[in-house]
């Protein structure tokens, strides 16, 4: 369905053009793709912050480092191949029920996840698409497990996300003919673990009660460089730092219960040796081990922020 | 301040030596946090000693557990960031009187307990629990009037939209209302409030003000 309702810009990518004279110029730079420069077991640096919005209940925010082209001189957001991820949530609730909703013995649970329409470099429209929609009911799930609905009665909560810059599903470079062009979505896997960190630092701030702080991680299966040819197994993957993914998986965990509430596994795994590619590759096992793995760095990362916002509360920072 | 910050999963301690207080759960037999903020433990007193001297050996009675216990409000005095609360069954609420048939009388619920609440809350007060005695004549227009400020107390979560709420005590019923002419009135006995300017007296049902 199309928005009447506003003047929308083109439908297709609308990011700026890249005159063929720039890239005779600095061929090297413009056209390089990034490379992941930590090692394989290392998340990128994260920024989590509560209390971002006055008005709601509960919010938070959450800044994932970009990554930069090494060679790159030009400061991290004008330069082509960022990547970061740049979250917002905000917690309303408990608040009462409308009138028509039937009687509910707990809490009523609410997700929303929307990207901005300028949150990626292919331009999203105002309504809410199927990926958005699929971000939510994953979100749902993760969150479901950990809040004790029966404490809040007849009440609803609603969790909206907001995100400012999404992660790239590939690197924009592959998008104009250089490597392959088959890219599935490898970007939401990385969006939706921020979704779910961030929407637990907002939870615990709109103190809302939770059996744990379900923290999101993620690993991904990507093929070798020139360097190592056999498949490597990589924490928070960056999808525009990887020629080609061949597997991802998504946790939502929870450290202290050592439980899972949410999993979701992408790509080409688990066939054993039927195929010479993931027959050197990790195991699903793997996978979702270092998936949750992941989890604990962002946990880490999630309850220092939160004792720094109990701290702020009590007014003794 | 020594207080330490507990985040929602924290172990907190056993079941064994601790009663859990509100803010914390239990699982596998050990006291978790469920919320953030700080950690209280409030050991119950202690009975001053034996009342009577003791004539036969007994075997001493267990010592009662600290309440181990996480506050909920923890930004009092900072205004931004307070907590939500929900009316509970049994919590006395302050509410307004928007509607009354016959039957029932439909009211907006404002506070709960100290908070005063963010959202729209409905509540019911039904005939029957209006007053403790000769439920059989009570009638509701002769104990609410739309407007009145009720205070009452919550007996159920009741349907999919209303609390259901009681004023059959003494200190429960109405404790403002304004006349038909739209002047404040004062109470003069248990069914009745004047008003200071007509002198006229309304029916309502009154709260004991002590």
């Amino acid at each position: 369905m199309t928005d009447r309702r506003r003047i929308n810009g083109p439908s297709g990518g609308t990011s700026a053009p890249i005159f063929s004279k720039y890239l005779a110029k600095t061929p090297n730079e413009l056209l390089e793709r990034p490379t992941r420069s930590r090692p394989n077991n290392a998340l990128r640096k994260m920024f989590l912050k509560t209390g971002v919005t006055p008005s709601a209940s509960g919010s938070a925010y959450l800044e994932l480092e970009a990554s930069k082209n090494p060679k790159s001189t030009a400061p991290g957001l004008s330069s082509p191949s960022t990547s970061g991820l740049k979250l917002t949530c905000t917690v309303h609730g408990p608040r009462p029920l409308p009138k028509s909703a039937p009687f509910s013995p707990h809490i009523i649970l609410t997700t929303h996840v929307k990207y901005a329409p300028f949150a990626t470099r292919k331009r999203r429209g105002y309504l809410r698409d199927s990926s958005e929609r699929d971000l939510g009911v994953h979100l749902e799930t993760a969150l479901r497990g950990v809040i004790i609905g029966d404490r809040w009665p007849k009440s609803g909560v609603e969790i909206i996300i907001t995100i400012l810059e999404g992660e790239e599903d590939q690197w924009w470079g592959d998008g104009i003919g250089h490597g392959n062009t088959a890219a599935a979505e490898w970007g939401m896997m990385s969006v939706l673990s921020g979704c779910i960190t961030v929407a637990s630092a907002a939870i615990a701030d709109a103190g809302i009660d939770c059996v744990d702080v379900v923290a999101g991680g993620v690993a991904a299966v990507v093929k070798g460089s020139a360097k190592g040819p056999s498949p490597n197994l990589v924490l928070d993957p960056v999808p525009s730092e990887h020629k080609e993914i061949i597997a991802a998986c998504i946790v939502g965990y929870l450290p202290s219960r050592d439980e899972i509430t949410d999993l979701w596994v992408k790509g080409d795994i688990g066939h054993g040796n039927q195929n010479e590619d993931t027959a050197q590759s990790a195991s699903y096992e793997e996978l979702a081990d270092s998936a949750v793995q992941a989890a604990l760095g962002s946990h880490r990362v999630l309850i220092a922020a939160l004792k720094e916002t109990a701290d702020v509360k009590i007014g003794r920072s | 301040m020594s207080t330490t910050i507990a985040v929602p999963g924290q172990l907190l301690g056993a079941t064994t030596d601790f009663l859990p207080g509100p803010g914390t759960h239990i699982h596998a037999s050990s006291i978790h946090a469920s919320i953030l903020g700080p950690i209280s433990r409030t050991v119950p007193p202690k009975p001053a000693g034996p009342s009577k001297r003791l004539t036969k050996i007994t075997k001493a009675t267990p010592e009662p557990l600290p309440t181990i216990s996480i506050d909920r409000d923890i930004s009092e005095g900072h205004g931004q960031g307070k907590r939500e609360i929900i009316p509970e069954v049994s919590s006395v609420v302050l509410c307004k009187v928007t509607r009354i048939t016959p039957r029932q009388a439909n009211v907006n619920i404002l506070v709960v307990g100290e908070s005063v609440l963010d959202g729209d809350w409905q509540g019911l007060i039904r005939v029957q629990d209006v007053r403790a005695t000769e439920k059989d004549k009570v009638k509701i227009f002769e104990s609410f009037r739309p407007g009145d400020v009720v205070r009452a107390a919550v007996i159920s979560l009741g349907d999919q939209s209303n609390y259901y709420l009681s004023t059959a005590r003494n200190n429960l019923g109405v404790i403002m209302a304004t006349s038909e002419s739209g002047n404040a009135m004062y109470p003069v006995s248990w069914k009745e409030y004047r008003d200071p300017e007509t002198g006229a007296n309304e029916w309502r049902k009154v709260a004991k003000p002590f």
